[in-house]
């Protein structure tokens, strides 16, 4: 299951974040979030490690937490996608297409004429698709 | 990269694996060193690390080394046991605390920046006191029963000179009852180097006994294990050491105390001696026993029979369960004998032997599952891999083997795997891999939180000295850190770790984390007490729009109680509860302008100097002394800034914006302000101000009553996310400079806010300028105050705010000048004549409105003036001081459906010029909603049968949405036009009143009574006075409206002049005036709003005519005449009219022969009767069908009527003056007895401006109409 997903500016300023959890735990996963924001900052920065995802913008598992594992995704505007899983067996190309899904509903949202570039995105329908693809995915 | 033995695990790694000696000494030994202040183990301790001994060493190879740095551990025979566990918490425990108590000074300061975070090195970040922490934490683990490098390598037995009979105390010192236990148990080898120390008090001790007991104890034990140290050679007791060698050891006691009564000499004895004891007993001894060790072990364990036979013998104890307990393998098991070897070797730094030790004995503890021996040998294996600077991949995998294997012993592994994984971390840090080094402190957090916190803040510190680095996960340690920490109420430490944290999140927008941050430290310096500094942090939580509402609550609720703790009021600049939208500041002030209402301050500037433009003097009316005018008018200084008066509110419009969701209350918001006295020295004195702190500034003006202006305080509450705009205003008493600066305002009673304006003046000027127009002022919120003026206000009586179109009303304005001094010249220009007629005479309605608008017995029929002009100038009389007030007759009158907005300005002037402002305009603003009522339209046709007689269709439509109307008289205006019923009023309207979107038709009669001077008229003309005609039945007493001396006339002027075309003065023109009223029955509530009477006028009603003449063929209906004498000759007389004004010429031409060929086809049109048929619509069709049965068709018989002949003049030519009548006889000559329709003729007209004018502006030819003649036989 999906726990939260994020969306993060190229000055690392939080532009969207949504956790999908019942529970009162939106402080842990926003620090994990802004956590993960070195691992992907290490990856830009050391792309020999990553090898071949030289010119990918899936970055992979960024890092397992104890009960997640955090997915990071970059796109070429410097817009990184962060996603946080409780499932701890997943398979590569499930998350690749949960972030193409998600790049493309990001896209849509940022089309909007009055949003503003590098504010918060308020857009309801962009809340809602992402809904819609967080709970399309389970990875199981 | 650091050398690994000088790294700071090297230095560890010398203090903690190195050559422990028990001492064993008797109580007077323990005295005569306590006269220092010191133990005897504690004196020795200083000198027992050796820098560079420099001694040579052979191990188990032949080759000589030369051993550099050395240290001893001396242990009292006391402490050589595992320490418990619960002391050793409760000493670790008191570590923190005490380095908690220490930074508690540094908490007040500032929070650190990031950038100094980064540009410090190691051991400037770490706090220093975790060297002290992680090495008390390794030593609870000492003496452990796997490892040997705690095991005594020698014993030290020290008796006093003193002690009676001291040989036999040496004996009882090694009495194996006395003994550690461990030594007792077998875990370690009671078989050790045994030194003999004699010690001798110069204080109070004899030399003579000393060197007899020395001498005894050489012969004895051995002269080289014998020792003599002479001590405490100071007699007073008083030496002063510089750089006391004891101070960093025990700071509990005052450092000069320490050692006192030891000379420099005695401190030389005690070094020679542990030197001599180190490097001539115990490095020897060592040496000797790895030597022999090896040798031991070579000869059972290495080779490859030993190792298969070992392998099996070890195989066969597989059954034996498994053991994690040390106590199978006794210091006498080979097992043993090869870590001690290890051991050894390893504190004689000859590492390749202690590793090859280590791997031997690692299999074997392997293959009997001993895991905790296995995990201490495969940590050492890691450290003597660092150590020895060999790969750093085998010292790594060794540390994690390690670490892993003592997790996997659970909860008493623990510990060992905390002491390895520093170890380990260590060893990366050493490396530069401070990332690995972080993760390595992660895993050893365990459960207890004390420690946790310890270890995730030294993890924090490596990801800042990662590079690049980490500081997203810096912060979030150090987050986890201080939660930890929390828990158990280590305040200060948590304070400290999240104060660091502020830096990583300060500048971000992760506002989730900030608040949490923020809000936490706030609420810890509440509890160690630093209110101020608290309230400080919270500050920055208040303004928490997005968290949820409860956490809202939360926040707030804290903060106040923390505010309420610290006692005082804080004085908060950018306080962002409420948040105050700078945008939405607006400045009203009056000057020479003023104002009634709030709605007519808000209004465009340029509307109202569209409207005052005729009124006001104009500056620049003479363009030759503008300039002398305007600096007359306003010295230049002036015109910078605005203008106000004393006594009269300058009013500021703030939006206050509540961003939580919670409902909060602002109490006290008022505006913080300066007033300077004198403009001249106005630099000067706002220096001083700006000097002064605005907070003290601010109260002394409240305070102190020394108030030269008045402050308005406003309090309300803010609902969740509710946005309010509030009024403030500042009345100055006293002239000078008046400036605005800011805005404060209390929360609560305990917080006050304040906001300056100074930030945002472009954007207040912008507004400003708008309102200015071209005099725009530097500063908007700078005003100059001058003196008192009088003010005139100003109100309209009962306006209604909503009203039907067409409703006229009777109202008052009303106003006063309150102050003293006179006004006079009152003018008065309102933006919409059309619906608002001042009275020209300040007198009230005697019979009360609308009575006073009907008829009365005599009737007045002067004329109104009728031109006015648009400015509306009261009586020069008219002045206005003191209470007197006003009162201004009004009539208003909705002319047209809509939302209109009056405007009124009232122009006047001061009686005592002395001022720069020599008049005023007070501005009014009303707008009304006017509701669509009755539309009428009007339709005129010339009478067929009456010359100046016309036909008037009125066609009234409700448009009102619920009410209906009744209509109360229609009126003709002006004396020309007489107006008739043609049907009794009752079948009109047989309901009485109109309905909503009801249509109604009437007819009436309209005569022309206007009298051509030259020509005299004969038609029967009703009176000219009949012009109104009453179209309701019941109160027949009631009396008709007067539309010619009351403000109908006036308002029908208006509507004439706005309806005015280019035919204005065309003469076939009737207006009407229409009075209804609203039905009784139809809006029982709101009686009092109820219209009482409404109008509707209806101007320039053409009369719809072709043709401008109208004709008749007068003469005898009947004739009887005597056929048998001859025909009959007729006389007739044709009545020609010219209606237009211009000269008619017209010429009549007979046509004889066959009626009916000749009569016009009796078409549809022309079978009505009118000459004029206008475009059929529907209402239309239904009156030419009325007519056309009414009048009928002529009878079938009339077809055949007998011939007739025209027997005058077959054409005739006349010319008719404009407005005049022409008779012209004509004759016709009848041969039988019959009917006669004459009407085979034709007009053609022609139509000129002038008399003799050869062009013709109009032309037409006119068929006869049907004229019967009935001629009969005579008797």
């Amino acid at each position: 299951m999906i726990v939260c997903v994020a969306v993060v500016g190229h000055q690392n300023n939080p532009l969207y974040i949504q956790s999908f959890t019942e529970a009162e735990d939106a402080l842990k996963l926003h620090h994990i979030v802004h956590c993960s924001l070195d691992v992907i900052d290490e990856r830009v920065n050391n792309p020999s490690k990553s090898g071949t995802t030289l010119n990918e913008a899936f970055l992979g598992l960024l890092y397992p937490a104890l009960n997640y594992k955090v997915y990071g995704y970059l796109t070429n505007t410097k817009v990184k996608f962060i996603m946080v899983t409780s499932d701890l067996d997943v398979r590569d190309t499930d998350v690749r297409s949960f972030f193409r899904k998600f790049h493309a509903a990001y896209v849509d949202a940022v089309s909007n004429p009055f949003h503003v570039p590098g504010k918060k995105i308020t857009s309801r329908t962009f809340s809602e698709s992402v809904t819609n693809i967080v709970s399309s995915y389970s990875f199981n | 990269m650091v050398e690994p033995v000088n790294s700071s695990l090297g230095k560890m790694l010398l203090e903690e694996v190195s050559p422990v000696v028990m001492v064993l000494c008797t109580p007077l030994v323990e005295e005569t060193f306590l006269k220092n202040g010191l133990s005897f183990v504690e004196t020795l301790k200083p000198f027992c690390n050796f820098s560079n001994i420099d001694v040579p060493v052979r191990t188990s190879g032949d080759q000589l080394y030369r051993l550099k740095k050395f240290m001893l551990r001396l242990f009292n025979a006391a402490d050589i046991r595992q320490p418990n566990v619960e002391v050793a918490k409760q000493r670790l425990e008191h570590v923190i605390t005490q380095a908690g108590e220490k930074v508690f000074h540094d908490l007040k300061s500032d929070p650190p920046q990031i950038t100094d975070i980064l540009s410090n090195s190691e051991s400037e970040i770490a706090p220093t006191w975790f060297q002290y922490y992680n090495k008390e934490l390794i030593r609870t683990l000492s003496f452990s029963d796997h490892e040997a490098f705690d095991h005594p390598v020698a014993c030290l037995l020290v008796v006093s000179s003193k002690d009676e009979d001291p040989l036999n105390k040496f004996v009882d010192l090694f009495n194996t009852n006395r003994l550690p236990s461990l030594l007792n148990d077998g875990v370690m080898d009671p078989k050790i180097l045994k030194h003999f120390l004699l010690v001798h008090d110069n204080q109070d001790a004899t030399t003579e006994r000393t060197s007899k007991v020395l001498s005894e104890m050489r012969s004895t034990f051995g002269n080289n294990e014998c020792n003599l140290l002479c001590t405490n050679s100071s007699k007073e007791g008083n030496v002063e050491h510089q750089a006391n060698p004891w101070a960093s050891f025990k700071s509990s006691v005052p450092a000069e105390k320490l050692g006192c009564a030891l000379t420099g000499d005695d401190i030389g004895e005690i070094k020679d001696l542990m030197q001599e004891f180190a490097s001539r007993h115990i490095i020897p001894y060592m040496e000797q026993k790895v030597r022999d060790l090896n040798q031991q072990i070579s000869a059972t364990r290495k080779g490859l029979r030993n190792q298969i036979k070992n392998l099996w013998w070890r195989k066969g104890k597989d059954d034996i369960p498994d053991s994690t307990k040390g106590s199978i393998y006794t210091f006498s098991s080979t097992e043993s004998q090869i870590r001690i070897l290890g051991d050894y070797a390893f504190m004689l730094h000859d590492y390749e032997l202690a590793l090859s030790s280590y791997r031997l004995i690692s299999t074997d503890y392997k293959l009997d599952k001993a895991w905790k021996h296995y995990a201490g040998v495969q940590e050492m294996m890691g450290l003597a891999y660092f150590i020895s600077d060999q790969s750093i991949k085998e010292a790594e995998y060794c540390m994690e083997n390690a670490s892993s294997t003592y997790m996997k012993l659970g909860k008493s592994g623990f510990q060992n795997a905390t002491r390895c994984g520093l170890w380990w971390a260590e060893m990366l840090k050493a490396r530069d891999q401070y990332k690995e080094a972080a993760s390595v402190y992660f895993r050893i957090c365990g459960e207890e939180p004390l420690h946790a916190a310890v270890m995730l803040e030294q993890a924090s510190y490596c990801f800042v000295l990662t590079k690049p680095a980490m500081l997203h996960k810096y912060g979030f340690h150090l987050v986890l850190s201080g939660d930890h920490y929390k828990i158990c109420d280590q305040v200060n430490h948590a304070i400290r770790t999240y104060r660091s944290a502020i830096s990583v999140y300060e500048s971000t927008t992760w506002s989730h984390i900030k608040d949490h941050v923020y809000f936490h430290i706030g609420q810890w310096y509440a509890i160690v007490g630093m209110n101020d500094v608290a309230v400080r942090n919270m500050l920055r939580v208040l303004d928490c729009g997005n968290q949820s509402k409860s956490t809202q609550e939360i926040f707030l609720r804290d903060f106040f109680d923390i505010v309420k703790k610290t006692g005082m009021k804080h004085e908060v600049v950018g306080l962002r509860l409420p948040v105050i939208n700078m945008s939405s500041l607006q400045v009203i002030y009056e000057d020479h302008r003023t104002y009634a209402s709030q709605a007519s301050a808000l209004v465009e500037e340029s509307i109202w100097q569209s409207l005052e433009d005729d009124i006001i003097p104009s500056l620049n009316s003479g363009k030759s002394n503008w300039l002398e005018l305007q600096s007359k008018l306003l010295p230049k200084k002036y015109k910078e800034s605005n203008v106000c008066v004393v006594g009269e509110s300058v009013k500021l419009d703030l939006e206050f914006r509540n961003p939580l969701l919670i409902s909060t209350s602002v109490t006290s918001v008022s505006l913080i302000c300066e007033l300077t006295e004198n403009s001249d020295d106005l630099k000067l004195v706002e220096k001083e101000t700006s000097s002064l702190s605005l907070g003290t500034e601010h109260n002394q003006v409240t305070t102190s009553g020394f108030s030269s202006f008045t402050l308005s305080e406003v309090d309300f509450t803010l609902g969740g996310g509710e946005k309010k705009l509030v009024r403030l205003t500042v009345t100055p008493s006293e002239e000078g400079v008046l400036k605005i600066v800011g805005v404060r305002w209390e929360l609560s009673g305990s917080i006050v806010g304040v906001h300056y304006f100074q930030s945002v003046p472009t954007k207040a000027k912008t507004n400003k300028a708008k309102r200015k127009n071209k005099l725009t002022p530097t500063d908007p919120l700078k005003f100059l105050v001058i003196k008192s003026l009088p003010r005139l206000e100003g109100s309209v009586d009962h306006l209604p705010d909503k009203l039907y179109a067409g409703d006229l009303r009777y109202l008052v304005l009303e106003l006063k000048n309150n102050s003293e001094s006179p006004i006079k010249n009152l003018k008065m220009k309102i933006s919409h004549p059309r619906f608002v007629n001042p009275e020209s005479h300040e007198e009230e309605l005697t019979p009360g409105f609308p009575d006073c608008l009907k008829k009365g017995p005599e009737q007045n029929t002067v004329q109104r003036e009728t031109s006015r002009t648009s400015v509306f100038e009261f009586p020069k009389d008219v002045s206005l001081q003191g209470d007197r007030s006003l009162r201004w007759p009004l009539w208003l009158r909705a002319a047209i459906p809509g939302t209109i907005s009056l405007y009124f300005t009232i122009y006047y002037e001061m009686e005592n010029v002395s001022s720069i402002m020599k008049y005023r305009t007070l501005r009014m603003h009303y707008s009304l909603q006017v509701l669509p009522s009755l539309e009428t339209s009007f339709e005129i046709t010339p009478s067929p049968s009456r010359l100046q007689e016309f036909l008037v269709r009125m066609d009234i439509v409700n448009r009102a949405n619920s009410d209906s109307f009744e209509i109360h008289q229609l009126s003709t205006v002006g004396c020309r036009w007489g107006i008739s019923l043609l049907q009794p009023v009752d079948t009109i309207l047989p309901s009485k009143s109109i309905l909503p979107g009801q249509g109604l038709s009437c007819f009436f009669m309209i005569k022309d009574c206007r009298k051509p001077g030259t020509e005299e008229e004969k038609t029967t003309s009703i009176l000219p006075s009949q012009t109104d005609i009453k179209l309701i039945t019941q109160d027949d007493d009631e009396k008709l409206f007067d539309i010619v001396n009351s403000p109908l006339a006036s308002f029908h002027e208006s509507e004439r002049s706005c309806h005015g075309t280019s035919d204005q003065l065309s003469p076939n023109t009737v207006d009407f005036i229409l009075i209804s009223r609203l039905a009784k029955s139809s809006n029982p509530s709101a009686e009092q709003d109820l219209p009482k009477i409404l109008s509707h006028h209806s101007c320039h009603n053409r009369i719809r005519s072709s043709i401008p003449l109208s004709w008749s063929l007068d003469g005898p209906k009947t004739m009887y005449h005597d056929f048998s004498t001859s025909f009959c000759e007729i006389k007739l007389k044709m009545v020609i009219r010219n209606t237009s004004d211009g000269f008619l010429s017209v010429s009549i031409n007979t046509i004889d022969g066959l009626p009916d060929a000749a009569a016009p086809t009796p078409s549809s049109g022309n079978l009505s009767g009118w000459r004029y048929v206008p475009a059929i619509t529907e209402e239309m069709k239904l009156t030419s069908d009325v007519m056309r049965s009414r009048l009928g068709k002529p009878p079938p018989s009339m077809e055949s009527s007998p011939p007739f002949i025209w027997s005058g003049s077959s054409s005739t030519k006349v010319q008719i003056q404009p407005l005049s009548t022409t008779e012209i006889p004509v004759q016709i000559s009848v041969f039988s007895p019959g009917v006669y329709n004459l009407c085979s003729y034709t007009l053609t007209w022609e139509l000129s401006e002038h008399e003799n004018a050869s062009s013709s502006t109009s032309s037409g030819i006119c068929q006869g109409y049907p004229c019967y003649l009935t001629v009969l036989q005579s008797e």
